[in-house]
């Protein structure tokens, strides 16, 4: 008798889903043959290993919010990031100015791309504040620990700034519907903002083709900005400025760890 | 210390890339119904041991639901919605893996049965040793015995521990259904064999 072709059968023999000439066959197979009764009893086992020892694990909730919000065709719904302070409060007013005396042309819908909108958003409102920075750069050492307790996750920034991209500081903002870490960096007379938050349940682009030392990521354009993002491990990264984008890639890939 | 950067979420076909890029502000295109976020913790733990990292299984979960929502239109109602999102998850989870090439399971499931289809039954005799052996495995073990896997020979065991029927395993891994008992024996023997590695 042909063990192999019995052994196919041992696991529905034991799931009870064997029926008739197949389930006497496999029986009288089984009483006669030793190893194919060995064979059942380590094939048991694996099963009891793989129901009780791999982890019954569930999907994140931000991650079930994300997909239930579109299979019902919902945008994707993006809270104000407007801090509720003086200093928010006023580059809001600020930005709201300037977008009304016509020299920002359009606050774009969060139409086809909301994360690219968020962090142009997020870069402009460091832009238009007179204070951008809540912690004032005494080096990376320094603005790092000022994040703790203020937010959920620990900032991975490797780069500390150098001369060409000098570090001013960091302060807490929100992107899309979570805090994020800001740190402003500089380059000559241009700000470059970027924006670290947790990167579970956002609609990141599928498409990440720019290699960012060992990371990859995406380069757009929005608004005149130049908008690179990225993942490492569970953070996301928003790189935002009016620099060449060349000049972006490069702190990108500083900050990234890839020098 | 850092982790290394993942890569899955970059690694879609360009196609369907530029297809459903932000699906999410699509109203029109949502014709999945509801009852696919059902099954969002099953499609979540199978990537989750396909890719062997949280980060991963949720960008492919992601991935997953945007296919389908972007091929919503070519669901048919009253037929299998499980099998077809597990079949868009694993077709989403070998494009990814053929793109990177970085893991051993390029060649997909025939590639590697091929070099596994002496491990049934001609192999000697096993016995207590392998008994003892599999009772002392525990979850990292499993996991990364798993991990060594051809995707297909990983995803029938994992769909089987999910309950699925020889129908729907069929289904999802696209083979007949005659084939699915001997696919599945196969691939849980070589689990055993990747497995000697493990317990004591």
């Amino acid at each position: 008798m042909d063990c192999t072709e019995e052994r196919i059968h041992l696991l529905d023999r034991r799931r009870g889903t064997l029926t008739g000439e197949l389930r006497a066959r496999v029986a009288s197979h089984l009483a006669e043959c030793e190893a194919c009764r060995r064979e059942d009893d380590v094939d048991r086992e694996l099963s009891l290993a793989l129901h009780d020892r791999l982890p019954k694990r569930r999907a994140p909730e931000a991650l079930r919010r994300s997909i239930e919000r579109r299979l019902v065709g919902e945008p994707l719904r993006v809270s104000r990031t407007i801090r509720r302070t003086p200093m928010a409060l006023f580059a809001a007013a600020a930005f709201v100015a300037v977008a009304a005396a016509g020299a920002i042309v359009s606050w774009r819908p969060l139409g086809a791309d909301p994360m690219l909108a968020e962090a142009v958003n997020d870069h402009l409102r460091v832009v238009y504040s007179d204070h951008p920075v809540e912690i004032e750069s005494g080096g990376i050492h320094q603005v790092k620990p000022w994040f703790t307790g203020r937010l959920d996750f620990a900032p991975i920034v490797a780069f500390a700034g150098d001369d060409e991209f000098p570090l001013q500081g960091g302060a807490v903002a929100y992107f899309v519907d979570r805090k994020a870490a800001t740190f402003i960096f500089k380059r000559r007379l241009h700000v470059i903002t970027l924006l670290v938050f947790r990167s579970e349940g956002l609609p990141w682009p599928v498409l990440a083709k720019h290699v960012l030392g060992g990371a990859r990521g995406t380069l757009e354009s929005s608004r005149g900005f130049q908008v690179l993002m990225w993942k490492e491990a569970d953070l996301g990264y928003a790189l935002v400025s009016d620099v060449p984008p060349a000049d972006l890639q490069a702190l990108a890939v500083k900050i990234a760890g890839g020098t | 210390m850092r982790t290394a950067p993942h890569l899955t979420w970059a690694l879609t076909p360009d196609s369907v890339a530029a297809k459903v890029r932000y699906p999410q502000m699509e109203k029109e295109t949502v014709t999945l119904p509801r009852t696919a976020l059902d099954h969002i913790d099953s499609l979540f733990r199978v990537a989750r041991n396909l890719t062997g990292r949280d980060s991963d299984a949720e960008d492919l979960v992601q991935e997953t639901y945007t296919r389908a929502i972007a091929a919503g239109a070519q669901f048919t109602a009253g037929t299998n919605l499980r099998a077809w999102l597990f079949r868009i998850l694993r077709n989403a989870h070998i494009d990814a893996y053929r793109r990177a090439r970085t893991n051993p399971v390029d060649g997909g499931f025939d590639d590697e049965f091929a070099a596994d289809t002496t491990t049934m039954a001609s192999e000697p005799l096993r016995g207590d040793a392998e008994l003892e052996r599999l009772r002392g495995v525990v979850t990292t073990d499993i996991e990364a015995a798993l991990a060594s896997l051809g995707v297909d020979a990983r995803a029938i065991i994992l769909l089987d521990l999910e309950g699925f029927t020889e129908t729907e395993l069929a289904e999802t891994l696209g083979c007949a259904v005659g084939t699915v008992k001997s696919r599945l024996a196969r691939a849980r023997s070589i689990l055993r064999e990747r497995l000697r590695d493990y317990g004591s």
